[in-house]
């Protein structure tokens, strides 16, 4: 298997900066775990570190999302890449930029009084999270992805082919730059802060993105098994359409007690509820593709893509509903449930799907037909255990949580620092299992294709 | 159904959703301001300073951020604004236990904090967070309490202490207080202004307590043992 079009390798130089980000993002997740039991182990306090933790986590995704759309746009539009150079400068303005965020974060951590405010805004931290990139930075990162869905735009316009899943990917990725724009802007009242703020991080994670997931879903389907284009968009376009109509009212579950009017109860928790539905769709859609497969090309790539399906449907699903209701979310929200179901979520819906689109589409940029699997599998089981284990005790200290804290009334720290340090040391230990699966996964990235006794294409 | 009609009902129907999503978010913009007090300079202020120090960084508000730390909706309602003062400014000195690092806020810095978060104590929040239950019901039944419990309770002595693990960390943990070798005299002293036995406590002093009410509230802490 070969790449049909040499710019679609651009790829690879954003799947190799999401994968460094992705170890980092780990490793400095580990760091964290151990802060819950030990807050002074490192330099930096808590704060910063997660603060790397998340905003590498963002970051690696969006750069995985770029590579993986540097990819399925010239195959799908038929043509090389409209401007090869301009997507090039793209990776590396984005990859300067980020850089720069990282070391204002580090120095912030170490001397707090450096994040002085200039014209309004504050340099290093905005101290907003997930967004904490201050705003010479955002205006960065607009610019790139502007030139980055221009460079799409104009490639897909040299041959006109307009296919569903180009259409959607596309479509989902407009819907995500312009979500960013909505954290962009300074609002005295904390309510409203935290109102806007919700708009750039829900539509990003429950709507464009999941949008970005189903287009990818069908582009993995069609490649890895060869399943007719036809079946496969008409299911993307429900799939990603009920992503959107639970999704965008399902902003309200954000909005139960903020301080806004008490009318989202009704919005959030009935359209929230809803959520699940084209999430399993897609699973369903992953195993009927599956079932109907005669010829599959791509194993390891098939596994990873219906584990995403899987793991997307439980983490961001069925984590998310059992406390979406207001009459519970009353007293989960604000404690480690949350956490349990961020994790999980992200994993399944987001981590796995790039993994997917790395394993669906490296061999071909690498040459190679067949690739050396066992790693990949490796990666997959040691990543997939732990992440559970994760999951389940941060549920378990959430549980503990709600119960001596919410309704027996016990203070917060003393519920964290007593009842909860079992969870917070079994957490830790396959924080560890986590890493492990990681460092396989960084290691078969650079050695796919590579290995001896191969055969090339 | 075809692959034009799923098309269409994604585009329109998405389309469609999102105008509705507009419409409640026009209707929010117009009662938010209403919902809480109004927003003065030092609540401004406050705010950026909390957005400054990344204080989300490890706590949460209104049951958003981090989940290191405690959630600092109703923060204001369980500590003295002293004692917060003391803490935001040096917080290790004031609560040995405390696991905040010192970020070098200056007083005013933390004046401003405590604006802001008085500010957030009164957002109208739709209930959140609810009283526990448990603690709700502790204090209406069960045995009956002693005079000094009673003036434990309702000076709320318990939100910066605790006795068998029930009230709050920020204080001094007070389950064998009475075994520290403090007699009721001391206690009475004490309570009235800390700072005279304890330089530089971050307690507040409780002058307005009737000398029957601090005595018995003593002989409770000294049968603590």
């Amino acid at each position: 298997m070969t790449i049909k079009y040499q710019s679609q390798k651009i790829a690879q130089y954003f799947y190799t900066f999401a994968i460094i980000l992705f170890a980092v993002q780990v490793l400095v997740g580990l760091v964290a775990a151990i802060q819950f039991l030990k807050p002074d182990i490192a330099i930096l306090s808590f704060a910063t570190i997660r603060t790397l933790h998340i905003n590498a986590l963002v970051v690696w995704l969006l750069a995985g999302l770029m590579g993986a759309t540097y990819y399925v746009v010239p195959e799908e539009s038929e043509t090389e890449l409209w401007n090869y150079p301009i997507a090039l400068f793209q990776f590396w303005a984005t990859v300067v930029a980020v850089t720069a965020v990282v070391v204002g974060y580090i120095v912030m951590g170490i001397f707090p009084q450096a994040n002085i405010s200039v014209l309004g805004t504050l340099v290093l931290n905005e101290g907003r999270e997930y967004i904490e990139a201050p705003r010479w930075a955002d205006v960065l990162i607009v610019v790139s992805v502007l030139l980055f869905l221009f460079n799409m735009f104009m490639t897909m316009l040299k041959t006109k082919k307009w296919t569903a899943i180009q259409g959607v990917l596309l479509t989902g990725l407009v819907f995500l730059a312009l979500m960013y724009l909505p954290g962009m802007f300074y609002s005295k009242n904390m309510v409203k802060d935290q109102f806007w703020w919700w708009w750039v991080i829900h539509l990003w994670v429950e709507g464009s993105w999941e949008v970005i997931a189903g287009a990818l879903l069908a582009f993995m389907l069609m490649k890895t098994i060869g399943a007719k284009r036809e079946v496969l968009e008409k299911w993307m376009y429900i799939e990603v359409g009920l992503v959107l109509f639970t999704g965008i009212l399902g902003t309200g579950h954000h909005y139960y007690f903020i301080g806004t009017p008490k009318y989202w109860w009704w919005v959030g928790g009935f359209f929230s509820s809803l959520e699940p539905v084209p999430l399993l769709l897609m699973v369903w859609d992953a195993f009927r593709t599956t079932r109907e497969a005669r010829n599959v090309t791509n194993k390891v790539g098939l596994f990873y893509t219906v584990a995403h399906a899987i793991f997307n449907f439980v983490g961001a699903g069925l984590w998310g509903v059992i406390h979406t209701l207001p009459q519970v979310n009353q007293w989960t929200h604000g404690t480690q449930i949350t956490t349990a179901h961020g994790h999980l979520a992200f994993y399944g819906a987001y981590v796995l799907l790039i993994m997917a689109m790395i394993y669906v589409t490296l061999p071909s940029m690498r040459g190679v037909k067949e690739f050396k699997t066992s790693r990949a599998y490796q990666a997959f089981w040691w990543m997939t255990i732990s992440m559970v284990f994760i999951v389940l005790t941060i549920t378990g200290a959430g549980m503990v949580q709600v119960y001596m804290e919410r309704l027996m009334g016990l203070d917060y720290v003393a519920v964290k620092a007593n009842y909860n340090l079992w969870f917070w040391i079994i957490r830790a230990i396959f924080g560890v299992g986590f890493l492990v699966g990681t460092l396989i996964f960084v290691y078969d990235y650079f050695r796919l294709g590579k290995d001896q006794g191969l055969q090339k294409t | 159904m075809s692959n034009k009609a799923a098309r269409n009902l994604f585009i329109f129907g998405s389309l469609f959703f999102f105008v509705i999503f507009l419409g409640l978010t026009f209707d929010t913009m117009k009662q938010i301001d209403g919902r809480a007090p109004e927003v003065t300079k030092e609540v401004d202020d406050g705010k950026q300073v909390w957005h400054k120090y990344d204080c989300i960084g490890c706590h949460t508000i209104l049951g958003n951020g981090s989940y290191f730390a405690p959630d600092m909706t109703k923060v204001v309602e369980k500590k003295p604004a002293g004692y917060l003062k003391k803490f935001l400014m040096d917080p290790k000195s004031t609560n040995k236990n405390a696991t905040m690092p010192k970020l070098g806020l200056s007083s005013k810095e933390a004046d401003d904090m405590i604006a802001f978060l008085t500010w957030i104590s009164k957002i109208d929040t739709n209930g959140w967070p609810p009283k526990p239950i448990l603690a709700q019901a502790a204090g209406v039944g069960g045995a009956q309490q002693t005079r000094g419990q009673q003036v434990y309770q309702s000076q709320g002595c318990s939100n910066c202490h605790s006795i068998n693990g029930i009230g709050g960390t920020s204080g001094p943990d007070l389950t064998k207080v009475g075994a520290a070798g403090k007699d009721a005299e001391w206690h009475m002293k004490h309570l009235k202004d800390p700072n005279s036995l304890v330089p530089g406590s971050a307690m507040p002093p409780y002058p307005s307590l009737s000398d029957s009410d601090l005595k018995e509230l003593a002989a409770y802490l000294v049968s603590l043992k």
